[in-house]
């Protein structure tokens, strides 16, 4: 028998990058299964702010870069006053790549292991050193990729910094014993993304390639990320791919 | 700096044990193993010690291993409000 209680389901969320796509649908879902929410991009889109607009008790967002530490930390201070104690986190912001590694600058490089890697690191230390004195336990997920498992032209930088993500996520599930469940949810390529670099031929031909016979979505990567923050499933330093079984 | 005294941090310590609900005995020289206060109790202690202080106490894991009952703690915190 062990005297550790089941880390509880999440009452409040930081999302990041949640002004679109795949983290737009995760503030959705997440405040439909009854958390709050703190989500902050570069830019609030109107989707964004109509929802905040609609739910200003239970949704707090901001327009920042997670690359500025001084500006994430008065985000978590700002939200946690607004919502109460944050204890638990979805690290999904990132910048993506569509370049051969002979053909991105080191700059690039750099921008790309600074926005996907670095900054998620400095955040995921902020939010448990929150977290820690102020709910003592929660939930953390990493939005990482199925290009930090298997090869893809194209994503070598992206993939470098997903990939570190993952060991990174691992090494934390193991480090906040008892107090936190760390867990990464990577997606395969989404339809719209792919979608702005390939033709309908292209698209068809990857779809049929999928064992499922479709690519991902963000609605498909939302219940599992919810099942993360809200499920007592003890899942505790696993990488849980949703590619439509592309990558078996 | 301000710092925070024995008794205050003694407190805390308790603090951080209730919301577990355990207690933190009145001995100090009580081990820490005999009342299930671990590592990551002691980065909550000093969080919240950080809290007051408005300031971070950062340390090296190996300088943990060492602490062994509830002196030894209340000990590396003073050690570490006055580095």
């Amino acid at each position: 028998m062990s005297d550790v209680e089941p880390i509880p389901a999440a009452s409040c969320v930081l999302i990041t990058g949640g002004s679109r796509g795949l983290g737009l649908e995760l503030v959705r879902d997440t405040l439909r299964r009854g958390a709050k929410v703190a989500t902050f991009s570069r830019s609030i889109t109107p989707e964004l702010q109509a929802l905040a607009d609609e739910q200003p008790d239970t949704l707090f967002v901001g327009s920042v870069d997670i690359t500025d530490d001084a500006a994430v930390k008065q985000f978590i201070k700002d939200a946690s006053a607004k919502l109460g104690p944050i204890d638990s986190l979805v690290n999904n912001a990132a910048i993506g790549q569509d370049s051969m590694h002979v053909h991105t600058s080191p700059d690039r490089i750099a921008q790309i292991v600074t926005t996907n890697l670095t900054a998620p690191l400095v955040l995921t230390r902020q939010f448990i050193r929150h977290a820690m004195a102020k709910a003592g336990r929660g939930r953390i997920v990493m939005v990482t990729s199925v290009g930090a498992q298997r090869g893809y032209s194209g994503l070598v930088t992206y993939a470098a910094t997903k990939g570190g993500l993952d060991s990174a996520m691992r090494t934390l599930a193991r480090e906040m014993h008892g107090r936190f469940l760390v867990n990464s949810v990577a997606p395969g390529f989404f339809a719209s993304e792919m979608s702005s670099v390939l033709g309908n031929e292209q698209l068809s031909a990857i779809s049929r390639r999928t064992p499922s016979g479709r690519m991902v979505t963000p609605e498909n990567i939302a219940p599992v990320v919810g099942s993360l923050l809200f499920d007592d499933t003890n899942l505790n330093g696993q990488v849980i791919t949703v590619d439509g079984g592309s990558s078996i | 700096m301000s710092t925070l005294s024995r008794d205050q941090v003694r407190t805390m310590m308790g603090e951080v044990l209730a919301t577990q609900g355990k207690e933190l005995p009145a001995d100090d020289s009580t081990r820490l193993d005999t009342i299930g206060f671990r590592s990551l109790d002691f980065s909550e202690l000093a969080l919240r010690v950080e809290d007051e202080l408005d300031t971070e106490l950062n340390f090296d894991a190996p300088q943990l291993r060492s602490i062994e009952t509830v002196s030894d703690v209340l000990d590396f915190v003073e050690q570490l409000q006055q580095a």
